[in-house]
Parts: structure tokens; sequence; C-alpha cells
């Protein structure tokens, strides 16, 4: 009997809607899902090929224990009986030895269920739970939600006359989001694109900001220079909605279009007259990216200045601007479900980072969490919004300084590629006493742990869409078959995790669905199970409403939006947007520009990979079957280097190879290179770890806490001093 | 009737999906790709940069070299414009690959025959689109019939002035483009 499961993709945040067909508990096919309101029935290559991922033979199929040395890649097959045992007693007597805050945890992009990870956290006792958080989206939200009490992360680009798309590549990261600019151009909604990279979507816009790496502050802050001088802003909003404009006109006063020019190479003529059109464009938003968030020291300043942007602009909550969605006034939070309260005070300041990272820990996090709750009666989650610090999560492990952390849970991530500074983060992983690792494959960071557990992947478990749990809307997905061989979805894992450790209470339920099903029946619909909502309704969107604030007040201590930021100021911080300049760029170290003559970009995201995954599907791969560091062709005629030449990219932190990629989508004294990789074909052992440290970008950054952000502790990817050169013979 | 299609390259951003679904659904060997991507730039000097992706595949043209080649009538047009292979009948002399201007004929050497797309003639038969067409996030793709003046397909080729590759050879392809 043949049945079609609505199921979504989780090979990116999008969770684009799919169908499965399903022959006797087999899935025959997979196509997208056409009344979706996301992809509208399409699939990226990723998820065409979601047959390929399921049955890979790499895919990890039942829990493995390693055998000998760490890193030796010797692991015998054990029941999830014995692994869940065993892990439950060694935490145990790690929490009697060293305290509950030794355990820590690194968790992935979305394709878990991070409540349930924070629920056993805060009933286990420990604060120490991290993601890559802080340099995707997380200082532009809670520096936005500082400001105006949410993130104004919902721009209606259908409605809006000019889109800001700030860092930010859709065409080839969110390709939905990108039908619906190029929709809205069509329409004669003008795009503008702030990039360094002629990329994919630059290439599709009205106008093409050719910023120098990471000098996306100066710009902004000149923008907020010209459109308060030339008096381009919405008086009346100023005036009846916001506190601290004066303070801010006096602020930018110094950051001329002439200062900006120099930071920015773009000429102080482009530079107002981009302002104008973005100050006069009525309804105008700006789109939020994440290489934003990957500045070091300043990705909050720089928020802080968009955040200004918007707000004296009059976008803010507008039909065709930034609109601030809120929580969900019905269906059960991420927040809910969490039970923060019962993490004790005492273990809060014991998070890491909780004395420097103040923003993204629980002093910022719980003076957001009053402000929010007075005013939507919900708060953000504690996951992504309120996390230890993975650099000094790392250094903690290793140095046990502050305080020994001894063991590790790791879902869905792999930190040895994905965190900077990997040698480090080797480091760190082999220091643990315990690592345990849940993954569809094994990657080199499983390949360093004592159990290897496997995930159950999106066609094999329900699914449900409620962007981190900050959205006021969620679409629910069903799982297409039961897990295959003994693959489990994380939520499973940590409920018979949490049943060892004397949580049996707080886990009641019996699967994903039950879970799911608690969640949405505040929203009063009569549906006898969670797979009926999914047949029946599918989504739940909270009726849309704008400037909410008229109602409802702003959630801020002032009860207005606070251009000058109180939050910020009881935290130690400058409340006001500031220039800063980027930790390794040549503006802060020009005593090694002679050494370090060029520009790094290590992030932006590439088709058809998905951060570090995908590498092992050999239909993708083959699309793209090696790193690439875009060079320019100029650049490349000064050092010989031809078209897929192995070169190496070189920083004072470390050094790697990429084929070259001549292009001149990238300017003279900057290069490009491609994140995320390692080799699922290469030796596993130690110290090879499938390549991890071959071409992986992060080997050259470093995430050294001083050049951190302030607030949010945002490590640096963008605009590191560098060199390359050819490597010669084969690679 | 006649099928054809029209590709937006104002909306086309490289992703590959086409690629990747149209090899799923023909159950294509890893190396063999119907639909290819091309990537056209960056061209000019930075900052003053242009670039599109052109996808490729078999035009279907009214005057194929191919069918006039094919020595074994393999390859033929058939009543609704499509150009097909009749694998049974070819011998994979790959003739045909030869008088392509488009390069889009592969030979499969699993099949000894030589294979290109097919249009998704059983799907269009089925009252579905191609492949590409469902796939495609950035709706760049337009299959409809070229014979009605009233349609989609004839209004997005008069309205944006879409234009077949190569018009001057004079193959008459049944896939047309609009240009960024």
């Amino acid at each position: 009997m043949s049945d079609l499961k609505k199921v979504a993709c989780h090979f990116c945040h999008m969770n684009c809607g799919m169908l499965a067909e399903v022959d006797n508990g087999v899935i025959t096919k997979v196509t997208g899902d056409p009344e979706h309101p996301f992809n509208q029935g399409a699939q990226c290559p990723r998820g065409a090929s979601a047959l390929d991922h399921l049955n890979h033979p790499n895919r990890i199929n039942y829990p493995l224990k390693q055998i000998g040395k760490r890193g030796a890649g010797q692991f015998e097959r054990v029941s999830w009986q014995e692994a869940l045992d065993d892990i439950a007693a060694r935490l145990t007597k790690l929490k009697a030895t060293y305290g509950a805050e030794t355990l820590s945890s690194l968790g992935g992009t979305n394709r878990t269920d991070d409540f349930a990870r924070r629920r056993f956290f805060n009933l286990f006792g420990s604060p120490n739970v991290a993601h890559t958080a802080p340099v995707c989206w997380i200082p532009n939200f809670l520096v936005e939600s500082a400001s105006y009490g949410w993130a104004a992360f919902d721009p209606e680009i259908a409605g809006s006359r000019c889109v800001i798309i700030w860092g930010h590549n859709p065409a080839t990261s969110y390709l939905p989001e990108m039908r619906g600019l190029l929709q809205a151009k069509a329409n004669g909604t003008k795009i503008i694109v702030i990039d360094p990279i002629f990329s994919e979507t630059a290439a599709k816009a009205d106008l093409w900001l050719a910023i120098r790496p990471g000098s996306d502050n100066a710009l902004a802050l000149a923008w907020l220079n010209v459109i308060i001088n030339e008096g381009l802003y919405d008086y009346e909003f100023v005036d009846e909605w916001t506190v601290g404009f004066d303070e801010l006109s006096e602020r930018v006063e110094e950051y001329t279009p002439e200062w900006a020019a120099e930071k920015t190479g773009i000429s102080a003529e482009v530079i107002a007259e981009a302002a104008r059109i973005y100050a006069t464009a009525k309804p105008a938003c700006i789109q939020w990216g994440v290489a934003t968030d990957q500045f070091g020291r300043g990705s909050s300043a720089g928020a802080q200045a968009r955040v200004a942007l918007r707000v004296i602009c009059g976008n803010l909550d507008v039909p065709g601007g930034d609109v601030m969605p809120g929580p969900h006034p019905d269906f059960i939070t991420d927040w809910e479900m969490e039970l923060n309260d019962l993490l004790p005070l005492a273990q809060r300041q014991k998070q890491l980072g909780a004395d420097k990272f103040k923003l993204n820990t629980w002093p910022g996090y719980q003076l957001l969490t009053d402000n929010m709750v007075r005013v939507w009666g919900k708060s953000i989650p504690a996951e992504w919004f309120c996390e230890a610090n993975a650099p000094l999560l790392f250094r903690a492990m290793v140095s046990q300084q502050p305080y020994p952390v001894k063991a590790c849970i790791v879902l869905a991530n792999n930190p040895l590629i994905s965190y900077a500074n990997s040698k480090l983060v080797y480091q760190a992983l082999k220091s643990l006493d315990l690592l345990v690792v849940m993954d569809y494959w094994m990657t080199p960071s499983a390949l360093l742990a004592d159990y290897v557990l496997p995930a159950a992947s999106w066609l094999e478990r329900p699914v449900m869409t409620t962007t981190y749990g900050v959205s006021d809307w969620l679409i629910a997905s069903e799982r297409a078959i039961e897990p295959m061989f003994e693959r489990k979805t994380d939520a499973d894992f940590w409920r018979e995790l949490g049943h060892r450790l004397g949580q049996v209470e707080y886990w009641p339920w019996e699967s994903d669905e039950e879970i799911f099903k608690q969640r949405l029946d505040p929203i009063g619909l009569e549906v006898d199970s969670y797979e009926e909502f999914v047949q029946y309704y599918r989504m739940a969107f909270a009726p849309r409403e704008y400037r909410k604030y008229q109602e409802r007040g702003v959630a801020t201590p002032s009860g207005k939006v606070e251009l000058k930021s109180s939050i910020l100021e009881q935290l130690g911080y400058d409340p006001l947007p500031h220039y800063v300049e980027l930790p390794f760029g040549s503006e802060a170290k020009p005593e090694m520009v002679a050494e370090y003559p060029l520009t790094l970009i290590a992030g932006g995201g590439f088709m058809p990979f998905f951060h570090s995954e995908h590498r092992e599907i050999t239909r993708i791969r083959l699309l793209k079957p090696y790193p690439r560091v875009a060079i320019s062709p100029v650049l490349a005629s000064q050092l010989s280097i031809k078209d897929k030449e192995w070169v190496w990219i070189e920083t004072p932190t470390g050094r790697i190879k990429q084929q070259a990629l001549i292009t001149s989508a990238v300017a003279p004294n900057v290069i490009q290179a491609e994140r995320g990789w390692w080799f699922p074909e290469n030796s596993p052992v130690d110290p090879d770890l499938m390549g991890a440290f071959d071409s992986n970008v992060n080997v050259c950054l470093d995430d050294d806490p001083n050049t951190c952000d302030e607030a949010c502790g945002s490590w640096c990817t963008r605009a590191v001093m560098c060199r390359i050169s050819k490597v010669g013979g084969e690679r | 009737m006649h099928w054809g299609m029209v590709i937006d390259l104002r909306r086309c951003v490289g992703c590959h999906a086409c690629t990747i679904a149209c090899q799923n659904e023909n159950n294509l060997p890893l190396a063999l790709k119907y639909c290819k991507i091309f990537k056209v730039g960056p061209n000019g000097e930075y900052p003053n940069l242009t670039s599109y992706n052109i996808p490729i595949a078999c035009m279907h043209c009214e005057e194929a070299p191919c069918v006039e080649g094919c020595p074994t009538g393999a390859s033929h047009r058939r009543e609704d414009g499509i150009i097909a292979i009749d694998a049974d009948k070819c011998v994979g002399c790959q003739f045909c690959m030869l008088v392509c201007p488009y390069g889009v004929r592969h030979m499969n050497k699993e099949a000894g025959a030589v294979e290109k797309c097919t249009l998704c003639f059983e799907r269009l038969e089925a009252g579905k689109v191609t492949r590409c067409v469902e796939t495609c996030q950035l709706k760049a793709r337009h299959i409809g019939d070229l014979d009605d003046e009233t349609g989609e397909l004839m209004r997005l080729i008069r309205k944006d002035n879409a234009q077949p590759l190569y018009k001057h050879l004079g193959t008459k392809p049944s896939v047309y483009y609009i240009m960024p």
C-alpha cells in the first residue's frame, strides 16, 4: 500500500516541505510539497538527494563504542542499553567529583530538538551548553532584543520598496528566500547587496556595494550620519517611540561618509546616495545575514548601528518593513519546554562566559527575559540565546580553568571542523574523560568519541519548525518511516538518558509525536494525534499584526525603543553604536601587513553543501569535489597560480591548502576560502582524522577570547590577514 | 502540440538542483548529466562585474541535425516536438554527438546507447511538469505549448523577448532563454 507523508527537510534550516511516497515501509520517492509556503514544491540539490542520504552505506546505524585508543578508529557495536547505562554511570561519577558543570554539550544547526537538550541540562544542573550561535545570528538577534524587545527578523520583502541584503547570500543559502527577492525585484523593489564578494545574490542586485571585508560597521555608521544630518528619518516615530536619539545623533556626528569612504573603499558620494535610497524608500527592510555576526570584536556594535537604521527610518514592525513577530501566543514554545527555572542560580553563575560575554549568557538573558515576559508573556529560548562561550569552553577542557570540564555530548555538530582554532578544539576534545557524539556519519569529531550514537534523519522523525523557538508560527511535519536500524531521535536520547539520571517524572512522553501534540494542544484544534494536525492543518500562523508596540508597549526597561540601550549599559557595554576595527585586520595590526599582505574571508555558505555536511553523497560531491579558494586573476598572475592549482593559505594561526578558483568576484588583495571541508574518503586514524586539518579553514582562525565580540563572544572569521603560495607537486 | 521550455536566466542562481533531480529521476550513472549548468563570468573588472548561469540540455530542435544524421532512425522527433531516442535502435555510433551543436548528447557506456534529456515526456503524458521545472526553487523554468499562441509560454517569450541559444545555426530549438 502506498502512502504520502508530509515531511520536512533538515538539510538546512529552511525546513522545506517534502512529500515522501512510502510503499510497505520503504520510501520510494521524495519530492517537494507544492502546498508548502516556502519551497512551493521545489527542492535544492540536497533535497533532491534525500534518499541517497537516508540509505547511504556510511550512515551510523548502531551505537558504537571506542575500544582502542581514542582516535585509533576502533569501534565495536554495542546495544543502546549498554551505551546509555555506561554513559549515565560515568556522568554520575563525574558530577559527584567535579560538579554538574563539568558536563557540556555542543549542538548543530537545527536537525535536533534542542529544547530537550536544555531540559536535560537544566535538570542535570549544568549551564554549559553551546552552539556556534555567536557566529550565527545571535549578536544581531540579542542586540535587537535589547533595543526593541525581540528581533525584527521577518522582513516583508514582498511589500518592501527597498531591501538591503547585508552580508548574506540567499542565492546559495536560502533559495526560497531568493525566489521571493527576485519576485519582489520584478515588481519594482530595489535590491541593494552589501558584500565584499560579487556573490550569486550580488549578481542579481540593483546596486552592489563592494565594501572592504569587515568594514560594514563603518558603512552603517556613515548611513546614520547622512540620514540624521539630512533629516531623512521618521520624526514622528523617533519622537513618540524612542529614547536616546539625541545621544545617537551626537555619537554618529564623527562618522562622516568621507571617514567611511576610507574604511570601506566606497566613495563618500555613493555611501551617501545609498543611504538616501534606503531612508527615503519607505517601507524598506534590512535582511539579516550572519556575516556581520562573524566580525569578532565589534559584531554587536555593528548590530547596534543596523538597529538604529531600522528604527529611525520608521521601518520597525510596519507592513513591508522589518516585522518583529514575537512569540506565538498559543502553542507551547521551546522556552516553555526548557524548564530554565530549575537551574539553580549558583549554577547559572558558573556558565562559562557569564562574567565576560554577558549578553549571550545568563546575566543578559535574565534581563531580556524579564522584559519579554512583561510584554509578550514569553521569552526566547535559552538554547542559542543563553549559552556557554565555546572558545572559553574549549579552553576549560584543556586547562581545567576556571574548573574542569570533563565531559561533552555532541549532537548534529562536527566541532573539529565548525569552530575556529581547530587545533585547540582537537586538544580540547582529546582532554575529555567522556565524549559522546550522536550523528548521521562518522565525522572527524566522532572519531575521537567514546561513544558514537546513530541519529535518525528527517525522513525518520517528525519535525516541528519554529525558527529556533522565536517565530510566531510553526509548521509541523511527520515522519515518513520509523527510524531505520537502531537510529534514534535526539529527544529519545535525552529522555532515555534522563530516565537513568533521576529525571523520570520530567520525561513522561513515549515519542516525539506525543511531545509535539502536547505543545499544539493549547491552539485548541480538535485533533486526536500529531499526525492528524500535520495532515489537516500542517501549520499555525499567529494573525499578522503590525506596530504591536502601540498596544503592547516595547519589551525594554523604558518601554520605548532604545537607541541608547539601557540593557547594554547595565551589562557594562557601550549603549550606542560605535566603530570597532576587526581584530585580525591590517587596521588593528599594521605591523603584520608586510608578512601577511592579503585579507582572508573564511565564511560564506556555498552550494551544494550545508556547513560541513554532505561530503559523502557522491552526486553532490561531484559538483564540487574539492575545496576552493577564490583568488582574483590579478593576484593569480602575480603569483603565477593557475586555476585548480593547490595553494597554501597561511595565517599566524595555521595553514591549509585549497584549490585555486580564479575569479574576478574577489578584489585583488582579498581571498575567500570555503569552509566546512573534510574528506570522508581519507584515513580515519588520528592525526589524519579524515583530513580534518588539511583544508579546514578554521585551522587558520584564532578564537582568542580577547578578540571575540565583547557582548556575545563571537569569534572572527572575516578580514583576517593572510598570505598564499603554491603548494607545488602533488597534493 | 509542440512542447517547449523557457528558462529565465534572470532567476537562475546555478544551484544545480535540476542537474541532480534529473540524474535521480532518470537513474543516471554518476558521471552522466542530461542537464548541465554553466556559469558565465564574472566578466569585467572588480567591482564592475556581470555574471549569470545558463542551464543547458537538449534543445529539442525542429530541424534537428541528430535526427537527420542518425543512421538507424533511433533519434526521432515525436509528434509533440520532443526529440527522443529509441534505445533499441541505437547502435552507439555517436554520430549524433558529433553533429549536435549544443553538445548535450552523452554516451551511456553501461547501456551502450546515446542518451539525453527526454523532456520527461512520460511525466508530461501523465499530466505532470518535467522534473527540472518541478524542482526549481527560483521558478526559472517554464514548460508549455509553443503552438498555443495565447498560452503562458508564448506570452513569456513575447513579453521578455526570449530567444533560443545560437539561433543563427537554424536548428529551431524548442528551448528559449530570457537573457539577464
